[in-house]
């Protein structure tokens, strides 16, 4: 699997330097909200990859290689997490170093949950791009992140309405992980069986 | 039953998509030797690899591969003694050489740096220039320097010469010769030149319609066929078995006959291997 994620390295520094750029400036911005998007595009990592391969018809040379579909499905997951880590990573020193100069800089725990954001929302995405490719598979992602910001706004307004609704907040710290978890490893098992049914 | 004297062996394998159809292929690749699959754009050349490297699944029929069946779960592990060239090379195109060589390093266990240099220096590929620079030539010389550097037993090359000049084929054919004097190494080679296959094949698979026609020690193949020129007068006379295929013209007709089956008073001349493959579709035609 070395090889396949050193080749995704290769192309997206080579490809996406701007983008990699504007991770790092959001993981580094001080606020919660910053923190989000740097890791979501970290999170989205892995569709531009694929989309290269595509390009390159990478998947046929790969199925000739000494890779499994296995090995192949979970370097695309790796790499995502590789990037939703590093980024969530670059935010929590941030906003620890912020917090010495700047009040209300954004907690270090954003970074954590932003972290499972960014892991969920590939645990959803992914599947799907694996089946249908990465054009069609990006409308499920827009989808996705249209369903999270009006959920977000909607749990904004509650909070607002009612700051009651704050004590969610400690469950949602704990769920967030769990979720994080469980949908991933399910979501790795249903990549490698469509992957394996788009290709065989 | 798996022979392990032999590379490659197909038991009635086949394939459908709907519109088409790979049916019973029978196929074997003795150890030591190169097999060219002929056939058409679209008689089941690349299906039939992409079966034989267990990127699609057959309905029916078994495949083994260096003596492994290539359903077993080794067989990922087993790719790392098969050296694959497809049609096209396949390397993202904003890679150059150095990361191409880092990348595959990382891949094969047994990769041979000093051999992938040297290649790379035979063939003069430039080191720094990323891929999507490449000519066809320099790609194609790129995927086979990289199926050659991991030290494989088996070549499997599909298309690998179509598209280039024939200085190039010409330096390709003599590595592949190269390759094959090691007697424990084989290659499975599709391609449309027929000269190419002429030239470096001990054996001959012609694919047409995804139906195999034959599979043939290409020697013997030569030697079983003739080509005579002849009037409608003397294509009665011949024996109605002999004839395999028949091409007519305004000038009177050139028949593919079996030698064996022909009386040596006829002028029968020796037969490319391109006469056989357009006869063999062309009698078809006629029939």
């Amino acid at each position: 699997m070395k090889g396949l994620l050193l080749k995704d390295l290769y192309v997206l520094v080579k490809q996406m330097r701007v983008f990699l750029f504007g991770v790092l400036i959001f993981a580094v911005i001080p606020g919660s909200n910053m923190t989000i998007f740097a890791v979501v595009y970290a999170a989205m990592m892995p569709y531009t990859a694929l989309a290269y391969d595509e390009r390159s018809h990478w998947d046929q040379l790969a199925g000739m290689m000494p890779y499994s579909i296995k090995d192949i499905v979970l370097s695309k997951y790796v790499l995502g997490w590789l990037f939703t880590a590093g980024a969530a990573a670059l935010s929590i020193i941030a906003s620890i170093l912020e917090s010495h100069f700047i009040p209300n800089a954004g907690s270090p725990l954003s970074g954590a949950l932003a972290f499972c954001v960014g892991v969920i929302t590939m645990a959803i995405t992914l599947p799907p791009m694996f089946r249908f490719g990465v054009e069609k598979g990006r409308m499920i992602f827009i989808l996705l992140v249209v369903v999270i910001a009006c959920g977000s706004a909607g749990l904004l307004s509650e909070t607002v309405q009612s700051p009651s609704s704050l004590a969610i907040l400690p469950l949602l710290e704990l769920a967030l992980p769990v979720a994080a978890v469980v949908l991933s490893v399910a979501s790795v098992w249903l990549s490698i069986r469509l992957y394996a049914k788009q290709h065989r | 039953m798996t022979n392990e004297n032999n590379a490659l062996e197909l038991h009635h394998v086949t394939r459908s998509f709907g519109d088409f159809t790979l049916q019973d292929l029978s196929l074997t690749l003795p150890t030591g030797c190169i097999l060219g699959l002929i056939g058409e754009n679209g008689a089941g050349k690349s299906t039939a690899i992409r079966l034989i490297m267990n990127n699609l699944h057959a309905d029916s029929g078994e495949i083994s591969v260096l003596g492994l069946d290539n359903q077993s779960p080794a067989f990922s592990s087993l790719k790392e003694d098969i050296g694959v060239v497809l049609d096209e090379a396949y390397f993202p195109e904003v890679l150059d050489i150095k990361q191409v060589e880092k990348v595959m390093a990382s891949t094969y266990t047994r990769w041979d740096s000093a051999l992938f240099t040297d290649y790379i220096n035979r063939f003069e590929l430039p080191w720094k220039r990323p891929f999507k620079d490449f000519s066809r030539g320099m790609k194609m010389k790129l995927a086979i320097t990289v199926a050659l550097s991991h030290q494989p037993k088996l070549l499997i090359l599909d298309e690998a010469t179509s598209g280039l000049d024939p200085i190039v084929r010409d330096e390709i054919l003599d590595i592949f010769a190269e390759f094959t004097r090691n007697e424990h190494h084989s290659i499975l080679i599709s391609s449309h030149i027929l000269s190419d296959l002429e030239k470096i094949c001990d054996y001959v698979a012609f694919l047409h319609k995804g139906r195999l026609l034959f599979c043939e020690e290409k020697d013997q193949l030569l030697d079983s066929y003739g080509v005579m020129a002849c009037t409608s007068d003397q294509l009665q006379e011949l024996p109605e078995d002999a004839v395999v295929g028949v091409e007519r013209s305004h000038y009177g007709m050139r028949v593919l006959v079996k030698r064996s089956k022909v009386s040596s008073a006829f002028p029968v001349e020796k037969a490319t291997m391109e006469d056989i493959i357009l006869f063999q579709v062309k009698g078809e035609k006629n029939a």
